[in-house]
């Protein structure tokens, strides 16, 4: 082992990884220096949480090399992470909702050190510590009572909380409005003067292009090289990102507004109140996408649509006729069909053969009076279902379980093929799918749409609700804050309406 | 089918898989093979007609138990509707006709089960209390019509049923012949019908079962009324055997009825198991408890023999669903 010091804090050479069959990173490499700030970009599914996640030790390594300060680390959970200095703020909240925040910032002390706490001190260190970050939370109280943009603050404020040398922020941003992005801004420009290795995921390349020193991009799981931020332009860097051209990824449609809408919603609300007064319609051979921040209610509208949440007030219109939607079973009578967000909890049934899975929404035309089913007739209806949709496997008696995520999301779509519905409100429809079942399942939104049926889109991907869809509705706390035609997509214009903005003229 | 065989015969782990695959019947066959080298009764036409008759009874109500199983559900119930269904029927058929008597009992059943499926499925009562209640009140009301002693079979109708109950058809001895064809049923019905597929997707996802536009709670209040009604044949049968239907008939008889049921591997968190398995674990409890008693092993080590195979088949199951 050498003692001399390395340039570089981190360095992750030639780092691959699979989970089961599906290879995430194929050999990536990232190198860090202290007092740098260093974005990772890259699509959903690029690999680049997965990266960080091994750097932190929540994954393990298949091959390659992690070194910290030039010496070598083999982090095998994330406390072994923290000991090394290396701490993570996650995308999603890691919290406990009825402790301090103070308790939460310094949870991680409980089981190590004294038998004895001794709270004041923590809770002051708590304070001063969120004080340092500029914004005004007390550290005395419960996490439950904080809003998101706040919870979001107690996560960094967590990661800060021990001799932290390599911070790792994975989209940090997405809850902030532009006042609080720039006071976490000056933040990490005051934790790099003194210092600290900042690994910075986002989908912004504003912010991207405001503050990071260095890109590295990852495309499919293979890193595109890193540059330093001065020499490369956005448009280089989202050519990158999507190893093509935009029009290649998204297909285009021609949406019919000349022509009734397929569905139409007057005054909405849900019964516990979040949701209020949405109305919109959608067009023949139209994808109507639906944004927002997490949250903002586009999933709850969803399921009063669908029936499975109870709905307070509301006239919901198909094909011209009223209709009453008062469970998923009056819905699907309509024929409409929801792809959940969540594919395993509430999309598919992982334990069941495929065929069960699509089967499951059409039985009545595969079996008799008494139910009994047409072994024939239910075999072509899956296998046709099965080579459309391009469902790779050697038979539709393989449990979903072993299917990949792109995979089983193909199957949960499949099962409202398999019935003609006339409306499919699809939840993130690519979620924590590859690249290639994502072309895939694009396509087959678009195929479907041209015959006419009615799909709502909800997505978080902001590249891919401006790609795929005609027009756009935003949702702001429960109501639909602003519709943004084709011609007016931007990343800008999106967050803008998310937060509750009006557009920039 | 041709693949899976050449699959089978790829040398000897294939061979293990196979066994560990279906591991519920080689469990039985060996206890056959082992019970066989062991006794010279065993294997007499009285001995086997005797266990079947045995079993059958517990048998209809193991498949009971699977079926609600299957949703993720259980029945602690049928036991006590298994007293309160014979003494029903006992006194049924010394005032109607028999078949009067026999439908009236299975309504009865029916409509009891009813009455935990729509605890379960419309009041949202955990499954594990609303029928641990029923099963108290059904034992109650067992010993009430009762008056606490058994009701013997006095008419016609009566000596038909304990007849038909004590012979066999074919050297199959006929209430066991009504149990093969429960299993039989219940078999179909949860792999051809629409009923059974959609039972088995309920247990193994209920949420997007809901989601895909089933009414979940319809078919969870019938799966109770079903089992209801199965413990009405296991009642009638039972009390026919006997010539009476008494208030402690069918006592524990729901934890055996869980016990075949996780022996014939099914999940008790609902959506994996069937019914010629459960069947394999009904005849393996079946056939423990006989074996013992031809070797004079006294009851209270036979429980603790039964319960070491729960532990064992259960055991086996793990490494089958590691692979």
């Amino acid at each position: 082992m050498e003692n001399m010091k390395s340039e570089y804090r981190v360095e992750m050479i030639g780092i691959t990884k699979s989970f089961g069959v599906v290879s995430v990173l194929q050999g990536v490499n990232l190198k860090v220096k202290p007092g740098e700030i260093h974005a990772l970009l890259g699509e959903n599914g690029a690999g680049k949480s997965t990266l960080v996640k091994i750097l932190s030790g929540v994954h393990q390594r298949d091959n390659g090399t992690v070194l910290l300060n030039g010496v070598e680390i083999n982090p095998k959970n994330t406390h072994d992470g923290q000991v090394l200095g290396i701490s993570v703020v996650y995308q999603e909240l890691s919290l406990v909702n009825d402790l301090s925040v103070a308790e939460n910032i310094y949870l991680h002390k409980l089981g190590a050190s004294k038998f004895w706490m001794n709270w004041k001190q923590i809770t002051k260190d708590a304070q001063e510590l969120i004080d340092s970050l500029g914004f005004v939370i007390d550290a005395g109280a419960k996490v439950r009572d904080l809003s998101i943009v706040q919870k979001q603050v107690v996560e960094i404020a967590k990661a800060l909380s021990e001799d932290t040398k390599v911070l790792i922020l994975d989209e940090p941003t997405t809850v902030f409005d532009p006042n609080d992005a720039k006071k976490l801004f000056a933040n990490l420009l005051r934790l790099k003067s003194e210092g600290m290795s900042i690994i910075y995921i986002s989908h912004h390349l504003d912010e991207i292009f405001k503050i990071a020193d260095t890109i590295t991009v990852l495309k499919d799981g293979v890193d595109t090289g890193s540059m330093a931020t001065k020499d490369i332009t956005k448009d280089n860097v989202i050519k990158l990102m999507i190893g093509r051209d935009l029009d290649e990824l998204y297909p285009t449609r021609d949406a019919r507004e000349d022509l009734a809408p397929v569905f139409e919603v007057q005054n909405l609300f849900g019964s516990d109140g979040f949701v209020k007064d949405v109305s919109f319609s959608v067009h023949p051979g139209e994808v109507l996408g639906i944004a927002g921040l997490g949250g903002s209610g586009r999933t709850e509208m969803a399921k009063l649509i669908f029936g499975a949440d109870k709905k307070k007030s509301g006239t919901l219109i198909l094909n011209g006729k009223i209709i009453k939607t008062d469970s998923p079973f009056d819905a699907v009578k309509h024929e409409i069909g929801f792809v959940s967000e969540d594919r395993k909890e509430e999309g598919v049934f992982l334990p069941l053969s495929i065929r069960s899975n699509i089967s499951i929404t059409s039985f009545k035309p595969i079996s008799s009076k008494l139910g009994f089913i047409n072994n024939q007739k239910e075999c072509e209806n899956v296998r046709g279902l099965i080579s459309k949709l391009n469902i790779k496997t050697p038979s539709s008696e393989v449990d979903v379980k072993n299917l990949s995520g792109g995979n089983q999301q193909k199957v949960a779509l499949a099962k409202w093929l398999s019935i003609d519905s006339k409306l499919i409100i699809i939840d993130e429809p690519t979620r924590g799918v590859d690249v290639g079942a994502k072309i895939e399942i694009y396509n087959l939104i678009n195929e479907v749409a041209k015959k006419g049926v009615g799909v709502i889109v909800i997505s978080s991907d902001m590249p891919e609700i401006m790609g795929i869809a005609d027009r756009i509705l935003v949702m702001h706390k429960g109501s639909i804050f602003g519709e943004l035609p084709k011609e007016k997509f931007t990343e800008e214009n999106i967050l803008r309406y998310s937060i509750g903005e009006e557009l920039k003229e | 089918m041709n693949t899976s065989i050449n699959k089978q015969a790829n040398g000897l782990g294939g061979i293990l898989k196979f066994v560990i695959k279906h591991n519920t019947i080689f469990i039985f066959l060996l206890l056959v093979i082992f019970s066989a080298f062991i006794s010279d009764v065993f294997f007499t036409e009285t001995n086997l007609s005797n266990l079947l008759k045995q079993v059958s009874g517990i048998g209809v109500v193991s498949i009971a138990m699977l079926i609600v199983i299957l949703t993720g559900g259980i029945d602690l119930s049928v036991g006590s509707l298994v007293a309160l269904l014979a003494v029903t029927f006992a006194i049924l058929i010394n005032v109607v006709i028999l078949p009067v008597a026999i439908l009236l009992t299975i309504v009865l059943g029916f409509a009891l089960g009813s009455f935990s499926g729509y605890l379960v499925a419309y009041q949202k009562m955990a499954p594990f209390i609303a029928t641990l209640a029923l099963m108290t009140i059904a034992r109650g009301l067992g010993f009430i019509y009762s008056k606490g002693s058994p009701v013997t079979f006095n008419s016609p109708g009566g000596s038909f049923m304990s007849d038909f109950a004590n012979n066999s058809t074919l050297f199959v001895p006929n209430i066991a012949i009504v149990f093969f064809i429960i299993v039989a049923l219940a078999a179909v019905m949860l792999k051809y019908n629409v009923f059974g597929r959609l039972v088995i997707a309920m247990g193994s996802n209920e949420e997007a079962s809901r989601l895909s536009g089933i009414k979940v709670s319809k078919y969870k209040f019938l799966v109770y009324a079903i089992s209801g009604s199965l413990a009405a044949v296991a009642a009638i049968i039972t009390a026919s055997r006997t010539n009476l239907g008494s208030p402690n008939m069918g006592f524990s008889w729901e934890l055996d009825a869980i016990a075949a049921v996780v022996i014939g591997g099914a999940s008790l968190n609902g959506g994996k198991g069937n019914a010629v398995n459960t069947l394999m674990g009904v005849l393996i409890l079946g056939l423990i408890g006989n074996i013992l008693n031809l070797l004079n092993v006294p009851s209270y080590p036979q429980q603790v023999v039964k319960g070491a195979i729960i532990i064992l088949a259960v055991l086996f199951q793990k490494i089958e669903s590691k692979k």
